[in-house]
């Protein structure tokens, strides 16, 4: 039997008095993990609040394990575990206390997975959530979401503001999740390691808009910079894709996106020598990407 | 097939409210108990007024209390992304708050009305005749309840809700003042006789609709909110 995809965006668009969400499509199957990627008020957070049905869009639809949201949200949120950066736990009761408010709400809910997450989380569940430090409160959070066994996970900068050591055990707790071959995850993070290290897509956010969305192979080699020497100082081959050029003297380093092997060949064509040609880390495909946005917003803004 | 989890909810602010419900309860026993005390000991006069701070202030402030820690504080400390994380919509989640905060007011309102009738009447402080303007009295000061309830469950703000306070109280005592003029009720009121003439059941119909108006009318705003974090 064909399983709904885990999320389907449909051209969703929200307006607020100073922020538009415009246009988003997203998508992925289930099974697999998305990584959302962008500045402090790119859109993460209203994208993922539609998809919990937190907020409703103005224009599309927003389908979550094939339930519509808001609409069924009911039904589809039995089946989500949801963790936000700005998420907080009832601070005067202790763990057992938010344990077992869940666990009378979902006949999933493992105790012996909540057990196991207790222990490698260091976690005491008599300790009441005020004493606990906000590594332990992510902890917390983060087992209240996997200890119902939900088929999607939806985690809204899940490792924002955590130390190396617990943000790394986050993230393999995020990993262990996806044994479940048709668990889900989608996630927003600012950081770039997290998003190249678990994701199978990634999309960059800028603006309220999705400035690209792929799977993490097609991502990481579509984006190439190649390194010339351009002895005459020489216009550059008119490509779109080009997406930044830094000058030093005679050295100079494109940055270019839908990368193909024929590529190099341009630049020797046009009077450049090509002296090296480099991958990028998904963060300065990120830097480059969302400069390029900004220059794009800014001709839009200007016409 | 998917139950509803509103009892869960309500359990659960039943039991992060408990230690409050106690301790008004039992500030509430206390103060009927001084109130016992002072009876016939202090002029009737004066009971009357030591009687509406004592009985009425526990009920009212624990009624505003919980109002403020279940659905202002549930968005102040952000614990409400938490609970909408769960099967649940906003009117299931208006609906669990509606039913842990009415029960209690409504619970400690009763018991108020009820010991303030008795000594009012059963030990003969006023007279009958005053027995619709009290009636009145207690019902204006449960539809001020809901008017703060329902401000507080809309707006999850402090400032608006401390607003919804102060309004409900100045137009409270402006609304008695009003209604012990009118000829009808004046007419009776140190009477020797319960007199519930039209203008008299007009006023409670009135009040008793403005409440269950405001309670169902919180429920249908919320039904059609589609942000609610």
């Amino acid at each position: 039997m064909d399983l709904p995809p885990a999320i389907q965006c449909e051209g969703i668009t929200k307006r607020y008095p100073h922020f538009q969400l415009r246009n988003v499509d997203l998508s992925f199957e289930q099974g697999a993990v998305m990584g959302l990627v962008g500045p402090n008020g790119a859109g993460k957070s209203t994208i993922l609040r539609m998809v919990m049905g937190l907020l409703g869009p103005d224009a599309g639809s927003v389908k979550v394990l094939g339930y519509s949201m808001p609409e069924e949200q009911i039904a589809a949120k039995r089946d989500i575990g949801f963790i936000a950066e700005d998420m907080r736990l009832y601070e005067s009761e202790t763990i057992a206390f938010h344990m077992d408010f869940i666990k009378s709400i979902f006949d999933t809910w493992d105790d012996g997975y909540a057990d196991t997450l207790l222990r490698r989380f260091d976690l005491n569940k008599k300790q009441k959530v005020k004493g606990l430090s906000h590594g332990q409160r992510v902890k917390a959070t983060l087992l209240l979401a996997l200890a119902r066994r939900p088929n999607l996970l939806v985690f809204d900068e899940p490792t924002t503001g955590l130390d190396p050591a617990v943000r790394r055990e986050v993230l393999d707790e995020m990993m262990n999740a996806l044994e479940d071959e048709t668990r889900s995850i989608l996630f927003s993070s600012h950081n770039t390691l997290d998003v190249e290290q678990i994701s199978d897509y990634i999309t960059f956010i800028y603006g309220g808009r999705v400035i690209e969305s792929r799977n993490k192979e097609d991502f990481i080699d579509g984006w190439r910079r190649l390194r010339l020497t351009n002895m005459d100082e020489k216009p550059l081959p008119n490509l779109p894709n080009i997406k930044e050029v830094q000058r030093s003297g005679r050295l100079c380093t494109v940055t270019v996106n839908d990368y193909e092997e024929s590529f190099p060949r341009l630049f020797p064509a046009a009077g450049l020598v090509v002296n090296a040609i480099e991958p990028l880390t998904l963060e300065e495909i990120f830097l480059v990407a969302v400069k390029s946005a900004k220059a794009n917003a800014s001709m839009e803004l200007a016409q | 097939m998917n139950p509803s989890i509103v009892p869960q909810l309500v359990r659960k602010d039943f039991r992060l409210m408990s230690r409050i419900i106690v301790a008004f309860s039992l500030v509430s026993l206390a103060s009927i108990g001084i109130f016992i005390l002072l009876h016939g000991r202090i002029p009737n006069s004066v009971l009357v007024n030591i009687a509406f701070v004592l009985l009425l202030g526990p009920a009212a402030t624990c009624g505003i209390v919980l109002l403020m820690k279940t659905n202002v504080f549930e968005k102040e400390k952000s614990t409400q992304p938490f609970i909408m994380s769960l099967p649940v919509t906003v009117k299931e989640f208006t609906r669990a708050k509606l039913l842990v905060n009415l029960p209690v007011f409504t619970a400690f309102w009763l018991a108020v009305s009820g010991v303030a009738f008795y000594f009012a009447f059963g030990l003969g402080l006023f007279p009958p005749g005053a027995v619709p303007f009290m009636t009145m009295v207690f019902l204006g000061v449960f539809v001020a309840y809901t008017f703060i309830l329902s401000t507080s469950l809309l707006f999850q703000s402090i400032a608006i809700t401390v607003l919804s306070i102060t309004i409900s109280e100045m137009a409270t005592s402006a609304y008695l003042w009003t209604i012990v003029f009118l000829e009808p009720i004046q007419s009776h009121v140190h009477g020797p006789d319960i007199v519930w003439n039209p203008t008299a059941i007009a006023i409670v119909a009135a009040q008793v609709l403005a409440a269950v108006s405001t309670i169902l009318a919180t429920l249908h705003i919320q039904n059609r909110k589609r942000d609610f974090i």
